[in-house]
């Protein structure tokens, strides 16, 4: 029977797994979420930022990342203009998708904020080429670095945020979404350390055990850790949404997967001594 | 956007996740068309945005509107790479990898040291005890026996033998802990891609969650 566990067919395993997240996505049965210390850190520096305050939100990702993050920039939206607090998001990015996913974002969320309105509470410069050089060029000129033109083709020299704003340096924090390079690194070594800018990441789960170096030097401020932590932070913004759907999936796909370490290593280990008995 | 519009582009979606999904059971012809499909889709989509929102405003606003000439310079650096495809003169694609290798090692490279070396080995310097909080100490004591355990194992040119052998094996259990952590991340995410295409699957286009 162990050795039939052992080499059972992988396609068992996902139809598994499959089935598991599917049911659990359809009949959640609603398990806590607790906000973890990182996730608390991130919401209390958007929290104590003075209203009217100009956050840089740096879009390092592709569609590969819309679940874990998304979710995360929705909630920070939310935080930055709910009761009055009127922060206003200038986005950017050195991915391709950068201009997309703020659209995304900001088309989802303006429904709830009628009167917030593009130019004034929002830009969205989009992708411009150049990776890590771009960075430095933000801090002289953002208009001259982004060519005069946002996302959409506004001439940026109409918008009235951007004449206030015309360098990454005023940003009174950069907040990023990151699923890879370039990404936190880049902005640290050329944005928040030389100018002192605290600098809060959404990243990708995987992408934690590198960045977490980085919390414990004090280079990153607050991080929300992959889908768990914008579940977290939905949860905090009081606006529960994907993420916090997907939290039973995700916990069951979890522990389903131990089991299967489990029965997998018992019949490695028993299938190993009859061998070596045999 | 009209609702037409987005019903084709909820089935395409759906189409095109179920294909990708199903190699996982077996390598299919459907699956191969999906792969290439979206390799050719981003690459494309990325050479349009270029052009079109950067290339096209420095050449005809820049250089032939506004008549800044000095742009010619890194137009044509950049276009010089494209000789790699003429035997010929592929030499003088090499003008631009040494124009790229200078700016990274130059420009790049030299705002690397203090952030990522000199602020985390100062990120070590952490207090052993006297924070007030026990469970504080402990981590400390664990952050910075790991670290040096860990940075001793890469010590190639010194036999693992006695102390120094003792302390690499810490520092390979520190590591072999990180990485379980780092897999435990991975599988994370994964599950958490997996569980944004069903999100998808199961709301917006099947209309079975909320």
């Amino acid at each position: 029977m162990w050795e039939k566990l052992a080499n059972i067919d992988r396609r068992w395993l996902y139809a598994l797994m499959i089935f598991v997240i599917a049911l659990a996505l359809i009949k959640p049965i609603g398990l806590a979420i607790v906000p973890s210390a990182d996730t608390q850190k991130v919401y209390d520096i958007v929290e104590q930022l003075p209203p009217g305050s100009i956050v840089w939100m740096g879009m390092e990702f592709s569609a590969g990342g819309i679940p874990e993050l998304m979710p995360a920039i929705l909630s920070m939206i939310r935080q930055g203009w709910k009761d009055g607090r009127d922060l206003r998001f200038v986005c950017a990015g050195m991915w391709q998708m950068a201009g997309d996913m703020a659209e995304q974002a900001f088309s989802t969320v303006k429904a709830e904020f009628p009167d917030k309105e593009y130019g004034v509470d929002w830009v969205n410069i989009g992708y411009k080429p150049g990776g890590e050089v771009l960075l430095q060029q933000y801090q002289n000129s953002i208009i001259e670095t982004a060519q005069g033109v946002d996302f959409y083709g506004n001439d940026l020299n109409t918008l009235p945020l951007m004449k206030e704003f015309t360098s990454l340096k005023q940003a009174k924090l950069v907040a990023i979404f990151c699923t890879g390079t370039p990404g936190e690194k880049e902005y640290i070594k050329h944005v928040t350390s030389p100018n002192n800018i605290p600098l809060i990441e959404a990243a990708i789960s995987v992408s934690i055990p590198e960045c977490m170096p980085l919390v414990q030097a004090g280079q990153i401020k607050g991080l929300v850790a992959g889908m768990k932590g914008a579940a977290e932070y939905e949860v905090l913004v009081g606006a529960p949404g994907s993420a916090t759907a997907g939290m039973d999936a995700q916990s069951f796909s979890h522990a389903l997967i131990i089991v299967f370490m489990i029965l997998g290593n018992i019949g490695y280990v028993l299938t190993k001594n009859k061998k070596q008995a045999s | 956007m009209s609702e037409s519009v987005i019903t084709v582009g909820n089935w395409l979606q759906a189409f095109f996740t179920i294909v990708l999904v199903s190699a996982v059971f077996k390598d299919n012809p459907l699956y191969r068309f999906a792969e290439h499909t979206y390799v050719g889709l981003y690459a494309g989509y990325g050479v349009a945005l270029t052009y079109f929102n950067y290339i096209r405003q420095n050449v005809t606003k820049g250089l032939m509107t506004d008549g800044e000439w000095s742009l010619l310079i890194p137009i044509i650096i950049g276009v010089l790479i494209y000789t790699r495809y003429i035997k010929s003169i592929s030499w003088l694609s090499r003008y631009t990898i040494c124009f790229q290798l200078g700016i990274g090692s130059g420009y790049v490279l030299a705002k690397d040291f203090k952030p990522f070396f000199v602020d985390q080995v100062r990120a070590t310097f952490l207090p052993l005890w006297g924070s007030g909080d026990w469970w504080v100490d402990v981590s400390n004591w664990v952050y910075v026996i790991g670290t040096v355990c860990s940075l001793v194992y890469f010590l190639f040119t010194i036999q693992k033998k006695g102390v120094q052998g003792k302390v690499s094996l810490v520092g390979r259990y520190t590591m072999m802990v990180a990485f379980g952590a780092a897999f435990g991340n991975t599988v994370m995410a994964r599950v958490s891609l997996f569980l944004g295409r069903m999100q998808f699957l199961l709301g917006d286009w099947l209309h079975l969650i909320k």
